[in-house]
C-alpha cells in the first residue's frame, strides 16, 4: 500500500473584498497562484498538475472559467482538473491534490481557485437553482432560508440562544482584524448582532456571512519537496469526505442515520479522518480548527460532531471562552466563513487557513504550539461534508 | 499500477431517454454495475463522479445526483471536464492506498440541453464570447487547421465519418440508427467551413458506471474475477485561446497518451491492439489516425465511438468502457480478436482544448 507523505508547501490568497473592479478572474487566480508558489520557493515550471477549485460557474456566467484561467496559472500542458462539489469544493479540490501526490504519480500539484460571488445581481437566487426542479424550486428555498431551517431545529433542540450565536459573530470579526485577507472585521456588539435586520428567523444578517470576491491557492507536495523548500511544510495526515441526501426532511425523524440540524455526518469523516492522523483526543490533540461555518450557529454542532465537546455543550463552550485561543481548541482564528465568503474557494481558503497556523505563518493570528489543526468544508444542502487534519509531522497510515 | 475494473454497466443510449429522469438513468447504470461486479453498494468505499451542471442544467448538479450514483454515506468527489476524469481520479484514490474499492460514474441527457448556448456561455465575456463562438465553430476552426496541417478534405472527412457510422452498426451498445449515405454526408449543409452537418456524431443520451478495485482487494477476494487492469493514464491541457498554433499542434492529445503509454510501460501506441477515441466529427477522426500514423488502422474505433453513442460529456467514459470489453473478451459484434491492451481517449474543452487517455489490460 502507498503511504507517501504528502504536505502542503505553499498558501496564497488575495484580499477577500465585494468586489476587484482592476481584476478579471483570471488574473484573480493569478494572482492566488503567484502567492502560493512564491510562499513554497517553487517556479511554475516545477508544478507538475493543476486542481482547480471552483463551485457554480453561474456566479461569473462563464462556464469555462477554469479553462479560461489555463494559461493565466501556468497550467499549460500540464493535468488539469477542476473538482466542484458545491460549497465544499476547496476541501474536495485540496483532497483531489491529495490525491494526485498520494498516489505517486505527481510531486508538486497547484490547487486554485478563484470566485466572484457578488458579481451576480442575486447570488441567492442562483443558489435556489441547486435545488430539485419539481420538489424544492419553488417555495423561496436557498442557502440562507436552508440553514434557516436546521438552525430553529438546532436551537430548539439543544436551547441555543440567539445571544450565543451572536457572541460567535463577535468573535469571528474581531479574530478577522488580524487577518489581512479577511472581507468583514471590526469590533461589534452583541446587540449589534440581534439588532441587525432578520433575513430568515433566526438568521439575521450579522449572523449570515458575506459574499465575497478573491482567490486562493495551495501548493501540495511531496516529501522530498516539501523538506526542500520549507522549514515546515503542513502535512496531510487526514483526508475524508461525506455525501449526504439532498432531501433534509430525509435527515430528521427517527428513521433517518443523521440530523440535519446536528451536521453528524461529520462524525463518519471524523472519525475516518482521526483514524489516518492518529488523532484519539481531539481536543488535546488538535490545537486549531478552521471550521466552515457561514451562519453563526454552524460552529456548534460541527465542534460536537468533531468530538470537541458532547452534544448541545458547544454553545455554553463558547459562552465561556471555550473556542477562544487558549481555550479548548482555537476555533476559527482567521475569522472564518462568516467572514469572508469566496463560495468555490472557502473550503480553500479553511485549508489555507489551517495550513498557516501549522507552519507557523499565520501573522498576527498566529497560535502557539500548534501540531495538528482540522479544516472543514460543507456544501449542497449540507450534504457534502470534508475533513482534513493537517500536522506538523508526517503521520503514517496504519 | 495497481487498480482493476472489477465490472461495468454502459446504460441502453438513445438520442433521447425519455421515460427516466436523469437522477433515474444514475441510478440504474450504477446498480446495474454493482450487480455486474457482485458486490454491495455497502462494500463501496468511495465513489468519484463527473458531471457538467450547465448540461444538467443544474448550478450544483451532484446534489440530486451523487446519491443515485452510490455516494449516500461515502466518500464521494465530483470532477467536471469530462466523463473519463472520473475514472482518472478514482483511480489516483485507489492507488493513494487509501481506498480498495470505488464506483465511476458520468451521465449526460444531452438531448434536455441548449447544446451549443451552454457551448457559447463557455466563452470569456470580453473577446470570444461577442464572436459566437460555439461547439461547432470550434470544431469548425479545428478542421480548416486539420485539413492545412495534413492535407485533410472532405472526402477524406466523409470517408472517417461513413467508417464510424459502418462500425457502430454492429455494436449492441450503439443507438440503431444505420448508416447515412456518402451523399447524405457529402451533401449536408455547412455548419462551419470545412464541417458539415453529416460530419458531426449526433449527440445522445447515456451514462456510465465502472466499480474500480485495488490489488489489495482483490487478494482478499480471490472469487472474484476483474474484467481489465488500468495500466496507465494521463491527461493534459492546452492553452483556451485558439490561436494557429493551438488549433494544430495537437499537443494534449500527444502527451496525454505519452504519458499513459508510460506508465502502462509501453514504448507507444504499436503495443496497443484497441484505440478508441473521442472523435466529435469526422476530421477529429482523420485528424487523429494522420497525427499518430494510425490512418486506415483496423484497431482504430471498433465501436463507432461517437458515432455510436455520443452523450457529450460522458463520451470519453463510455469509450473506456468498450475499451475495457476490449480486453476482457466481451465486446460481442465489434470484438477485436486477441486485444490485450486498449487504449481510451477522452477530450474536452473548446477544440480539444484538453485530452485524456487510459489504457486497459486483459487481466490473465
Amino acid at each position: 500500500m502507498q503511504n507517501i507523505p504528502v504536505a502542503i508547501t505553499g498558501v496564497g490568497q488575495t484580499r477577500f473584498k465585494i468586489h476587484h473592479a482592476d481584476k478579471t478572474y483570471v488574473e484573480l487566480a493569478q494572482d492566488a497562484a503567484r502567492l502560493a508558489l512564491d510562499h513554497a520557493g517553487l517556479e511554475p515550471g516545477e508544478i507538475d498538475a493543476v486542481v482547480f477549485s471552483m463551485a457554480p460557474t453561474q456566479f461569473m456566467g462563464i462556464n469555462d472559467a477554469d479553462r479560461w484561467a489555463v494559461e493565466h496559472i501556468w497550467g499549460e500542458d500540464k493535468p488539469f482538473m477542476r473538482v466542484h462539489t458545491g460549497g465544499a469544493t476547496g476541501g474536495s479540490a485540496l483532497q483531489a491534490a491529495y490525491y494526485h501526490v498520494a498516489s505517486g504519480l505527481y510531486r508538486n500539484v497547484l490547487v486554485v481557485g478563484a470566485d466572484r460571488v457578488a458579481e451576480t445581481p442575486d447570488a441567492q437566487h442562483i443558489l435556489n437553482l441547486i435545488w430539485d426542479r419539481f420538489y424544492e424550486f419553488d417555495f423561496a428555498l436557498n442557502t440562507v432560508t436552508m440553514a434557516a431551517m436546521a438552525g430553529q431545529r438546532h436551537m430548539h433542540r439543544y436551547g441555543v440562544t440567539q445571544e450565543q450565536c451572536a457572541r460567535v459573530v463577535v468573535r469571528a470579526r474581531r479574530h478577522a482584524q488580524k487577518n489581512p485577507y479577511a472581507h468583514l472585521k471590526g469590533d461589534i456588539t452583541v446587540d449589534d448582532v440581534l439588532n441587525s435586520p432578520i433575513i430568515s428567523w433566526p438568521l439575521r444578517r450579522f449572523d449570515i456571512c458575506p459574499r465575497s470576491s478573491g482567490a486562493a491557492a495551495l501548493v501540495v507536495s511531496d516529501l522530498s519537496t516539501a523538506r526542500r523548500s520549507t522549514t515546515k511544510p503542513a502535512f496531510i495526515n487526514g483526508v475524508s469526505s461525506i455525501t449526504h441526501t439532498v432531501f433534509m426532511g430525509d435527515r430528521m425523524g427517527y428513521r433517518a442515520e443523521a440530523d440535519l440540524s446536528d451536521h453528524d455526518a461529520f462524525i463518519r469523516a471524523a472519525q475516518e479522518c482521526y483514524h489516518q492522523a492518529g488523532i484519539v483526543d481531539p481536543a488535546k490533540q488538535i490545537q486549531v480548527a478552521e471550521l466552515y461555518d457561514p451562519f453563526s450557529f454552524f460552529q456548534f454542532p460541527q465542534l460536537e460532531s468533531l468530538g470537541f465537546c458532547g452534544r448541545g455543550e458547544a454553545a455554553g463552550i463558547s459562552d465561556q471562552g471555550g473556542f477562544d485561543p487558549g481555550g479548548l481548541v482555537a476555533v476559527n482564528l482567521s475569522g472564518g466563513t462568516l467572514c469572508t465568503n469566496p463560495i468555490g474557494v472557502t473550503g480553500l481558503v479553511r485549508v489555507a487557513d489551517a495550513a498557516l497556523q501549522v507552519m507557523g505563518d499565520a501573522g498576527e493570528n498566529q497560535q502557539q504550539d500548534v501540531h495538528n489543526a482540522v479544516a472543514t468544508s460543507i456544501g449542497g444542502s449540507t450534504q457534502f461534508l470534508t475533513c482534513t487534519i493537517l500536522g506538523d509531522d508526517h503521520i503514517g497510515r496504519k | 499500477m495497481k487498480t482493476y475494473v472489477l465490472n461495468l454497466a454502459i446504460h441502453p443510449p438513445a438520442t433521447r431517454i425519455g421515460g427516466k429522469r436523469l437522477e433515474e438513468l444514475v441510478f440504474d447504470v450504477t446498480r446495474q454495475a454493482l450487480a455486474a461486479a457482485g458486490v454491495e453498494r455497502e462494500e463501496v468505499d468511495n465513489v468519484t463522479i463527473a458531471g457538467c451542471d450547465e448540461l444538467d442544467g443544474r448550478s450544483i448538479s451532484s446534489m440530486l445526483l451523487a446519491m443515485p450514483a452510490g455516494a449516500y454515506m461515502k466518500d464521494e468527489i465530483k470532477c467536471t471536464d469530462t466523463g473519463l476524469y472520473a475514472l482518472l481520479l478514482g483511480a489516483m484514490r485507489i492507488e493513494s492506498g487509501l481506498h480498495d474499492i470505488g464506483l465511476v460514474v458520468s451521465w449526460n441527457k444531452s438531448s434536455t440541453a441548449p447544446f451549443e448556448d451552454v457551448m457559447l456561455m463557455r466563452c470569456d465575456p470580453f473577446f470570444v464570447r461577442p464572436v459566437g463562438l460555439n461547439a461547432s465553430i470550434a470544431d469548425g476552426l479545428f478542421a480548416q487547421a486539420m485539413a492545412g496541417k495534413f492535407g485533410i478534405t472532405e472526402d477524406e472527412a466523409n470517408e472517417a465519418t461513413l467508417r464510424a457510422y459502418a462500425r457502430a452498426v454492429h455494436n449492441t451498445r450503439a443507438v440503431d440508427r444505420g448508416i447515412p449515405t456518402p451523399a447524405g454526408i457529402a451533401n449536408s449543409p455547412y455548419v462551419s467551413f470545412p464541417l458539415r452537418q453529416g460530419h458531426q456524431a449526433p449527440l445522445t443520451d447515456g451514462a456510465v458506471a465502472m466499480v474500480l478495485v485495488s490489488e489489495r482487494w482483490l487478494a482478499r477476494h480471490p472469487q472474484y474475477q476483474p474484467l481489465a487492469r488500468l495500466a496507465g493514464f494521463g491527461w493534459r491541457t492546452d492553452g483556451y485561446s485558439l490561436g494557429a498554433d493551438r488549433l494544430s499542434n495537437l499537443r494534449s492529445l500527444h502527451r496525454c497518451i505519452e504519458d499513459a503509454s508510460k506508465r502502462a510501460g509501453l514504448h507507444g501506441l504499436d503495443d496497443v491492439d484497441v484505440l478508441e477515441f473521442d472523435c466529435q466529427t469526422g476530421y477529429h477522426a482523420a485528424a487523429y489516425s494522420r497525427a499518430l500514423g494510425l490512418a486506415e488502422d483496423a484497431r482504430v474505433g471498433p465501436s463507432g465511438g461517437a458515432f455510436a453513442q455520443n452523450p457529450y460529456f460522458c463520451t470519453g467514459l463510455v469509450n473506456a468502457a468498450e475499451a475495457v470489453l476490449q480486453v476482457s473478451g466481451t465486446a460481442g459484434a465489434v470484438q477485436v480478436p486477441g486485444a490485450r491492451r486498449a487504449l481510451a481517449h477522452a477530450s474536452h474543452g473548446f477544440a480539444q482544448q484538453a485530452n485524456g487517455a487510459a489504457i486497459f489490460e486483459k487481466v490473465n
